[in-house]
C-alpha cells in the first residue's frame, strides 16, 4: 500500500475542530482544559510541513498493522523499520510497507540511527522493558495502552519520563476523539449539572482467541488470556473508560471493590471473562464498570450521570432529566382526541409497568457521529487513534512533549491493576500512597 | 358558464365568520395555557396551530352552512 497524494490528511478535521473549539469557547481558555491538544493546532502543522518522522513499529501484530495503515496516511510520517519475533506478523507488516527494514531483535533495532521514534504494540508484559530501553536509546516513544503489567513497572516508566527529554505517548485515543473532547467540555461547562455517578460497560461475544499454528505458541499468541502477560479485561478494555471517568471527574478514585470470574470461556485461560468493579471517589461518586465477553447486547458505553441530565459519550448524545412538556394546545387536542376516539378501558393504569421516560436525544456533534460497537479486537475506525499517532509523529519532529498523556495513562492503568487486585483478593483496595503522582487530585 | 360574483357583502360576511373562528381558536389556546400551566409565550409560539384550528373550524362551519343551505333549498323547491 502506498500513500496516495490525494489522500485526505488524517488529522485535518480534528485540527479544524480544535480551532473551532477555541473560537467558540473563548480562545486558549478551552485548550487549558485539554492540555494535550495545545500543540495540535493547524499552526503547528504548518511548521512541520516538509518534515517526516522516521518511525519504527515494534510489534507488528494486528494492532501494529492497524497503526501502519494509519501512518501510511500521515504526510509527516515515514515507517523505516519493523520488528517482531513472530515471522508471520513481520511478513504481514512488511507487505504493507516493503521499504521498511525488518528486525527480529528490538534491541538491535534501537541501535539504528535512522529511527527517530518507536511505536510499541507488543503484549503488556513487554511494555515496561521496551519503553525504558527505547527512552534510554534516545528514541521518542509511543506505547499502546495500558502502561505496564505491574504497578512498579508503571512507576518506573513515570520516573523515566520525568527525567528524559524524549517524547513519550501512550495509546489513550479517546483524548484525541472529537466526540469525547466536545462531550467532556460540555460536561465541565455544567450542561448536565453535578456529576452524581458514572456507568461504564464493555460487552463482547467472542473468546478473544487468535488462531495458534502449534501448541507451544499458545501463550505467545493468546497472551491476553494469561496473567503473566496480561491484565485481562481491565488493562485491555477498562483502561480507556476509566481514563474517561477520571477526565470527567477531574479526580481519581480512592478505592475499588470488585468481582471477577470465568463464567463461560472455560478453556484453560487464566484471566476473567466477566468482571464487575466499583470505583469510589472521595466525594462519594462511584464509577461502576462491567465487562463480559460472552454477550454483546449492550455493546460499549460510558454514561456520565448528572443531576440535570445524562451524557452518553460513546454515542455522542445527551439527555436532560426534565423534559419540557408539549405545548398546552397540543395537550388539549390530544386529550380531546383520546376521549372521543379511545375504546372503553377494561382495566385502569395500575398494571402498567413503570418505565423510564422516553426522551429526545441531543447530539454532541451535529451530523454524523462515529460510534463503535466495541466488538473489534483490532481497533475501531475514527476513534482518535489516527489523530493520536499523527500527534506523536508531530512531536517526534518538534521534540515537544505532549502534556498529561503519560499521567492520564498512568492513572488509568493503576486503577486497572488495583481493580485486578481487588478481584483477586476479594477485598476493598485503596490507592496506595507510594504510587500517587502529582497529577489529578483525589 | 356564468361569471361568479362575490359581493362585498358576502366577503364581509365570510371574513366575519373567519375572524370569529380565529378568536375562538385564540381563546382556546389561552385556555390550554391556563389548564396545562404552560408558558404564556405559547400565545406567540403556537400561533401556527391557532391558525390551523381557525381554518379547520371555518371549513367545518362552511360544510354545516352548505348542508343547511341545501336542505332549506330542497324544502323550498318542494313548496
Amino acid at each position: 500500500m502506498s500513500t496516495d497524494k490525494n489522500t485526505k490528511q488524517v488529522d485535518l478535521e480534528l485540527r479544524q475542530f480544535i480551532k473551532n473549539l477555541g473560537y467558540i469557547a473563548g480562545g486558549t481558555a478551552l485548550l487549558i482544559t485539554v492540555p494535550w491538544l495545545q500543540s495540535f493546532t493547524t499552526d503547528k502543522l504548518s511548521e512541520i510541513k516538509n518534515e517526516k518522522a522516521r518511525v519504527a513499529i515494534l510489534g507488528t501484530g494486528s494492532r501494529g498493522q492497524y497503526h501502519i495503515l494509519n501512518l501510511l496516511r500521515i504526510p509527516h510520517a515515514e515507517i523505516v523499520a519493523l520488528c517482531d519475533n513472530y515471522p508471520p506478523n513481520l511478513k504481514a507488516a512488511s507487505d504493507l510497507c516493503p521499504k521498511a527494514k525488518t528486525y527480529t531483535d528490538y534491541r538491535k533495532m534501537l541501535e539504528s540511527k535512522d529511527i527517530d521514534g518507536v511505536i510499541i504494540c507488543t503484549p503488556l508484559n513487554w511494555h515496561a522493558p521496551m519503553v525504558l530501553d527505547s527512552l534510554a536509546a534516545g528514541k521518542h516513544t509511543f506505547c499502546e495502552k495500558s502502561m505496564a503489567l505491574t504497578m512498579d513497572e508503571c512507576k518506573a516508566i513515570y520516573e523515566a519520563y520525568l527525567h528524559t527529554d524524549r517524547v513519550l505517548y501512550f495509546g489513550m485515543q479517546r483524548l484525541f476523539d472529537e466526540k469525547y473532547i466536545k462531550g467532556l467540555s460540555m460536561i465541565h461547562s455544567g450542561l448536565i449539572g453535578d456529576i452524581v455517578g458514572i456507568r461504564c460497560h464493555w460487552f463482547r461475544n467472542n473468546d478473544w482467541r487468535r488462531p495458534v499454528p502449534s501448541p507451544e505458541l499458545e501463550r505467545k499468541i493468546n497472551w491476553r488470556l494469561y496473567w503473566e502477560s496480561s491484565g485481562g479485561l481491565t488493562t485491555e478494555l477498562a483502561t480507556h473508560q476509566l481514563e474517561v471517568s477520571n477526565w470527567a471527574m477531574k479526580r481519581i478514585p480512592e478505592s475499588v471493590v470488585g468481582m471477577g470470574d470465568i463464567v463461560f470461556w472455560k478453556d484453560g485461560r487464566e484471566v476473567y471473562d466477566s468482571i464487575s468493579l466499583t470505583y469510589h471517589y472521595r466525594n462519594g461518586v462511584k464509577t461502576t464498570y462491567e465487562s463480559l465477553i460472552s454477550n454483546k447486547f449492550n455493546g460499549l458505553g460510558e454514561q456520565v450521570l448528572g443531576h440535570k441530565g445524562t451524557m452518553e459519550l460513546e454515542k455522542g448524545q445527551y439527555f436532560f432529566e426534565d423534559v419540557a412538556p408539549a405545548p398546552g394546545i397540543l395537550q388539549l387536542i390530544n386529550n380531546v382526541e383520546k376521549r372521543v376516539f379511545s375504546t372503553v378501558p377494561i382495566a385502569g393504569p395500575s398494571w402498567v409497568p413503570e418505565t423510564a421516560s422516553k426522551q429526545k436525544p441531543h447530539y454532541v456533534i451535529e451530523g454524523m457521529v462515529h460510534t463503535t460497537s466495541g466488538g473489534s479486537m483490532v481497533g475501531a475506525e475514527n476513534d482518535g487513534s489516527d489523530n493520536l499517532i499523527s500527534a506523536f509523529c508531530q512531536s517526534v519532529i518538534t521534540g515537544e512533549k505532549a502534556k498529561d498523556i503519560v499521567e492520564e495513562c498512568y492513572s488509568s492503568t493503576m486503577l486497572c491493576l488495583l481493580g485486578n487486585q481487588a478481584m483477586k483478593e476479594q477485598r476493598k483496595v485503596d490507592f496506595p500512597d507510594e504510587y500517587k503522582i502529582p497529577h489529578l487530585k483525589f | 358558464m356564468k361569471d361568479i360574483v362575490i359581493t362585498v357583502r358576502r366577503q364581509k360576511k365570510e371574513l366575519r365568520i373567519l375572524l370569529i373562528c380565529f378568536a375562538f381558536s385564540f381563546l382556546l389556546n389561552i385556555a390550554a395555557i391556563i389548564i396545562y400551566k404552560t408558558s404564556w409565550a405559547e400565545i406567540i409560539t403556537q400561533i401556527g396551530y391557532v391558525i390551523i384550528i381557525a381554518l379547520a373550524l371555518y371549513v367545518l362551519i362552511a360544510i354545516i352552512r352548505l348542508i343547511v343551505y341545501l336542505i332549506s333549498r330542497f324544502f323550498k323547491k318542494r313548496k
